[in-house]
């Protein structure tokens, strides 16, 4: 089933135009006037860490119980001794040790064999099918786009200023929607519009110019439309997400990466009550050809160190029970190492999900490492039935309009 | 209109599209010899003398293994040369070929494939395609050096014809295999070509239906030759140069020239650029600038002639780091160059340039000088003079009234009833281009 415009239109968002004017402007004024700080229980946040590059779940999740592992694997597999036992066979990479401890209180589930039929080994048309949940079409909008359109819809637009904020600097296809705009905001600290600072007068009477500008600057062009509308959002944005910042209070650690400081700015928004249910970030460098182990443990290293720190200050904050984690990536590796020590473009891997609601465990079978698809592994579980369980289940949404078709769920919430 | 006319006006426009936009002496040049000659200059660059920015490059005693360095030297060459389009190409292949020293982390490799994409950016695909495949950074980008008889790996041959020269659909998983097996043995040391020959796997192989004992230079013949590399590097100009929505009847002209003159780069870029759509309404103010051409077309624009400053992180910041791009497709580019981060990048690069102080202690505009040039005495003609040179006066007129409203105005927004002495006057038209700069049509190329 293809979404189209016409499915959403029908779906009761109504004939709502598509450039913002006036109205757009008090909400998030109103916002940033009633600065309120989150309260627990109310709705349900999602945060989503996209692995760019193609993370090698072998050595994630690591098989440690299987011959064929270390025999595909001599210079590359992760020892028995060095692993982090889940189960006699499974266990995770030694860097991840502020996950394993998590795991531990059972607030990790991990999903083994993620993928989907005949899989795309390119990254751009797998990362596509990820974040767009369509493994057959190419379609505009991400599933957490289609989401949010359709929770949009429901709550009259205006509540929901920052619908989603993207920790980063340009927005990924999974946030892609046709009527919500997600900002993106890498750095809190940049994120203002600035005037020269000799006249600090003359910023007062720019602001209110290039608002009144905008608000009529209505050319019946797509570009210039996206445009007035990215330029409105992100005067407004700005406003409100520095004073969301300046009243954080907190001592988790997340270790020292730029992932980190994303991660921590997550947990800023999340205290201070931004209504956003969606959190985007991304950690890059997964794309292990040659000399995979350094690169990766570096990686994993800092995966760990920023999940555990946003989950630590979700409940210094008593907010742990409104969130879940979750990671993915484009494609696992390759079951064999090649000749630099490294990995290429494989299949299936593992997701993660982290939060306190969640029934930690495994979920799913390991991939078979000797019966495989051209070195390849064999996917077990449909990525869709992840996101259709946390769509379901976790955010309260209908699945089935968003992923085009019924998936079942997993018990992991 | 008549021909001439409206071929008059597309001057500005061919300027944004095949270089960096133009500076008002420039516009002026091109404008005395029209269109077509316009085009043929561009498409000639080896007849344009380049000396003056080669002795400003001299003058900055720039260190090619330092990257930093490297950036600032392009930077330069973007703003003052001579050849545009030249410029603008290298540019181009620079995000095709996508190569990014945070992995190469050889900032001299990196300078040796951008003087690549310059010296033969122009001539035939399958030449570029051979030139760049020998280059040091290509072969550590794509780890080829990693790629050895018996253990191939298919990094190179994969991405070669995914990203440089056909497209996903137009070979085989088998291709790949094959291809990386006549790959084998080619790797770089100290920064040069070598090929190792007790690692290449001379065995017989078969790759888009040639048989043979084929090394990389058969695999990038034949690939260039594909029919489908024309129809690939046609649609990637034309969402480089024409627009950001494909276009599949200019797509097919620029693919039969391509096929019909071996992949001949200098008689695809003219079809390009005389192509009626090229020069059609749709094609105008089409293009979402990136941050190169916001950058660059600011400060040729606005004549600035100091590059101090971090104006290499800036557009790293707004998403365009050069020698760095973000990942094997190069830069998305169109609405991607666009969100609510990067375009508070680009309103406060803005700032920078027209305010008072940028980096160094004499302001860098001088937009009180323009307007006494142009003998300008009211708001009014003032705000029109502006918007004429940045933004073609593509602007609603409750814009113009609004900016009009600016200029006639104190610092803190109270209605002028006397003439602004010279100071203020200057505040007020830094503050106008500014906010010029800050329109969505600004963003537009």
């Amino acid at each position: 089933m293809s979404l189209t415009r016409r499915d959403f239109l029908k779906a009761g968002l109504g004939a709502v135009s598509l450039s913002l004017g006036a109205p757009h402007f008090l909400a998030l004024a109103a916002q940033a006037a009633n600065f309120d700080p989150r309260v627990a229980g109310k709705s349900k946040i999602l945060v989503v860490i996209q692995l760019a590059g193609g993370n090698d779940g072998m050595n994630t999740v690591v098989p440690y119980g299987f011959g064929e592992y270390y025999r595909a694997r001599p210079t590359i597999g992760v020892a028995q001794k060095d692993v982090l036992p889940l189960s006699n066979m499974i266990g995770l990479h030694p860097s991840m040790t502020g996950i394993n401890d998590l795991y531990k209180q059972g607030k990790v589930g991990v999903i083994l064999g993620a993928g989907y039929p005949k899989p795309n080994r390119s990254h751009f048309r797998s990362i596509e099918i990820w974040q767009t949940g369509d493994p057959e079409r190419i379609i505009e909008t991400g599933w957490l786009g289609r989401y949010l359109d359709l929770s949009a819809s429901h709550t009259c637009g205006s509540d929901y200023p920052l619908p989603a904020v993207n920790v980063e600097s340009s927005l990924p296809k999974t946030l892609s929607a046709e009527r919500v705009v997600v900002p993106s905001v890498a750095n809190i600290y940049d994120f203002k519009f600035a005037t020269d600072q000799h006249y600090q007068q003359d910023r007062k009477f720019q602001l209110e110019v290039f608002n009144n500008i905008y608000a009529k600057f209505d050319m019946e062009r797509p570009d210039v439309d996206m445009l007035r509308r990215v330029g409105m959002d992100s005067i407004e944005a700005a406003d409100y997400l520095l004073k969301v910042v300046q009243n954080y209070k907190g001592t988790a650690n997340y270790g020292d990466s730029g992932f980190g400081k994303g991660m921590k700015f997550i947990a800023q928004m999340i205290t201070a009550g931004v209504k956003s249910q969606v959190y985007n970030i991304s950690l890059g460098g997964f794309d292990t050809h040659a000399g995979q182990a350094r690169v990766q443990a570096n990686l994993l290293k800092q995966l760990s160190e920023g999940i555990s720190g946003l989950q630590k200050d979700l409940e210094d904050h008593h907010l742990d029970e409104d969130v879940i984690i979750m990671t993915f990536s484009e494609f696992g590796r390759r079951v064999a190492e090649n000749g630099g020590h490294g990995t290429d473009h494989g299949t299936a891997a593992p997701m993660l999900l982290i939060g306190s609601k969640l029934r930690g465990g495994i979920y799913g079978e390991y991939p078979s490492l000797s019966n495989l698809d051209s070195g390849d592994l064999k996917y077990t579980v449909d990525f869709r039935t992840v996101y259709s369980t946390i769509l379901d289940r976790w955010l309260a949404a209908d699945s089935r309009q968003i992923l085009g078709a019924n998936y079942e769920n997993i018990r992991f919430v | 209109m008549s021909k001439s006319k409206s071929q008059s006006a597309l001057i500005p426009h061919l300027l944004r599209r095949a270089g960096f936009g133009a500076t008002p002496d420039e516009l002026a040049c091109y404008q005395s010899i029209g269109y077509d000659k316009t085009v043929d200059q561009l498409l000639k660059p080896e007849k344009i003398d380049n000396d003056k920015l080669e002795d400003l490059i001299k003058a900055q005693n720039f260190d090619f293994t330092r990257l930093e360095d490297l950036k600032r030297w392009w930077l330069y060459r973007m703003c003052f040369t001579k050849r545009p389009l030249e410029e603008k190409l290298t540019l181009f292949w620079h995000g095709h070929f996508a190569t990014s020293n945070k992995k190469v982390n050889n900032p001299y490799a990196m300078y040796l494939q951008n003087l690549a994409f310059r010296k033969d950016g122009m001539s035939n695909f399958g030449d570029l395609l051979l030139t760049v495949s020998k280059g040091p950074a290509m072969i550590v980008w794509l780890d080829n050096q990693q790629n050895k008889k018996g253990k191939p790996n298919e990094n190179y041959a994969r991405e070669i014809m995914e990203l440089f020269s056909l497209g996903i659909g137009n070979y085989t998983e088998e291709d790949i295999k094959q291809g990386a097996r006549a790959f084998t043995g080619w790797e770089t040391r100290n920064s040069t070509f070598f090929f190792n020959a007790g690692q290449h796997d001379s065995g017989d192989k078969r790759f888009l239906g040639e048989t043979g004992n084929l090394n990389g230079d058969d695999i990038v013949r034949i690939v260039s030759q594909q029919p489908a590399a024309s129809k690939f590097i046609a649609n990637k100009l034309i969402a480089f140069f024409v627009s950001d929505a494909p276009n599949p009847d200019m797509s097919d002209d620029l693919a039969k020239v391509f096929m019909k003159h071996d992949g001949n780069m200098k008689v695809v870029l003219k079809a390009l650029f005389t192509h009626k759509d090229f020069m059609s309404d749709r094609a105008y103010h089409a293009k979402i600038k990136s941050p190169a051409e916001l950058v660059v077309g600011t400060i040729k624009t606005m004549q600035v002639q100091n590059l101090d400053g971090d104006l290499t992180s800036t557009m790293s910041r707004m998403g365009q780091s050069l020698f760095e791009p973000p990942n094997v497709k190069g830069w998305d580019g169109g609405r991607a160059w666009i969100s609510t981060n990067t375009m508070m990048e680009r309103f406060n690069f803005e700032t920078r340039v027209t305010q008072q102080k940028f980096d160094a202690i004499e302001g860098y505009i001088s937009p009180s000088e323009m307007v006494a040039q142009q003998k300008l005495t009211n708001a009014r003609s003032m705000v029109e003079y502006f918007l004429n040179l940045l933004v073609d006066s593509d602007v609603p007129d409750s814009a113009k009234q609004e900016l009009v409203r600016y200029v006639s105005a104190d610092i803190s927004g109270k209605p002028l009833n006397a003439i602004p002495d010279d100071k203020l006057l200057d505040a007020k038209l830094r503050g106008v281009v500014h906010l010029i700069m800050t329109l969505p049509t600004y963003q537009l190329a």
